[in-house]
């Protein structure tokens, strides 16, 4: 019985504790360009997403990316509404340009993992609005933004020619 | 066809009277595991007051801990119900690293049974395996400095206070209890714990939890305990 006791004692002062952070820790929304049908629709020209610091400085989001169908975007920690442009430049002509601004509203929330953990916000998004240059519809598919990377957020449709 | 019939009634009426056989048998050995020795020695035997060092321990030498007591009936040196009460408290000052600061402190209350697992049920040292059924409410405080959002270099606040929070759970107990001299009994145990509910509010999730500890995948906690029998 005193074996076990001192075992039990050893094993208390041996202790050893371990820091279970997600691995996952970024809090994006994830946009996907469609037709009206819901289609999935691949970017042809280039894409390149800013925004305006607290200092009035510009930050880009996305940098002329193409050939793709499905992209993610940063949200601000507590900021009531992000005031996205979006920059479309057409492979078909190099001048051309159209440039759409989308304001997305959200309620900010802060999420705790640990002490340990760094802090990070989770976000509930209310409304999104935005103009019409290169973007037909701007809708939220899921309002809940958190470190999930797999939800799809919002469906971007583009003006088509036809 | 009716030699067939009989053949499979014959079958049938055996495999029943197995299955009730082994359904009895079953019965009866589950009835000995909860059933009282007979001997002379009274079934009530008396009360013990214990107290855990190891939480006290790291609430003096760490940022969280508890203060924990329990009071245990002993039934015929066989059968113990328990009743532990404590008062948990974490203050784990601005993390060098993430700048967070937690608080919180609330009573949490356990109550559950044990059996002595020896043979020889009336002997000076026992070997505990017991259940227990925790709950505790507590609010939790988080603090952090203001920070500038890593893109739009926004201020940004981070913290929350009072936020109310609710835990349940169960611990699987293995424990010994050694006799020293008199009523004077030290003991340990290993807790295997299980969250059976929760809510922790706005925050999504706490760190250090009354009585529980810190929520983490090893689930293990333990108690080295001064008991006195009275």
């Amino acid at each position: 019985m005193r074996k076990l006791l001192t075992m039990a004692v050893a094993a208390l002062l041996t202790a050893c504790s371990s820091i279970d952070c997600p691995v996952q820790t970024q809090v994006t929304t994830q946009y996907v360009i469609c037709d009206h049908d819901g289609e999935a629709l691949e970017l042809t020209g280039e894409l390149t997403v800013t925004s305006t610091r607290k200092d009035g400085s510009d930050v880009t989001l996305l940098n002329l990316v193409t050939g793709i169908s499905a992209f993610s975007l940063p949200v601000s920690y507590s900021h009531p509404e992000d005031e996205l442009v979006f920059c479309f430049t057409s492979n078909l002509g190099a001048d051309t340009l159209a440039i759409d601004t989308v304001w997305v509203k959200k309620d900010d929330f802060p999420h705790f993992e640990s002490v340990e953990c760094s802090a990070s916000f989770f976000h509930e998004l209310t409304s999104v609005r935005h103009t019409h240059n290169i973007i037909d519809s701007l809708v939220i598919l899921n309002r809940s933004v958190t470190y999930d990377q797999t939800t799809t957020h919002f469906r971007l449709v583009p003006k088509t020619d036809d | 066809m009716t030699k067939r019939q009989h053949i499979s009634a014959s079958f049938r009426r055996l495999t029943i009277s197995l299955l009730v056989l082994l359904f009895a048998q079953a019965a009866q050995a589950q009835l000995k595991f909860f059933s009282l020795q007979k001997d002379s020695v009274p079934v009530f035997r008396g009360f013990a007051l214990s107290f855990d060092l190891v939480g006290a321990g790291m609430l003096s030498f760490g940022d969280y801990g508890q203060l924990e007591g329990a009071l245990r009936v002993n039934l015929h040196d066989e059968w113990f119900p328990i009743v532990e009460a404590g008062y948990g408290k974490a203050n784990h000052p601005t993390d060098e690293v993430t700048g967070i600061s937690y608080r919180t402190k609330a009573p949490y209350f356990r109550i559950g049974i044990d059996k002595n697992l020896l043979k020889k049920k009336h002997g000076p040292n026992r070997l505990y395996g017991g259940l227990r059924y925790a709950f505790t409410s507590y609010k939790v405080d988080l603090d952090r400095q203001d920070f500038p959002d890593p893109v739009w270099q926004w201020d940004t606040g981070f913290g929350a206070t009072g936020v109310a929070c609710k835990y349940h759970w169960l611990e699987v107990v293995l424990g010994v209890d050694a006799k020293i001299f008199g009523p004077l009994h030290l003991g340990w145990s290993v807790r295997y714990k299980r969250r059976l509910a929760h809510n922790e509010g706005i925050l999504g999730k706490t760190w250090y939890v009354p009585g529980f500890g810190i929520y983490d995948d090893s689930a293990l906690g333990g108690t080295f305990n001064v008991i006195i029998d009275i």
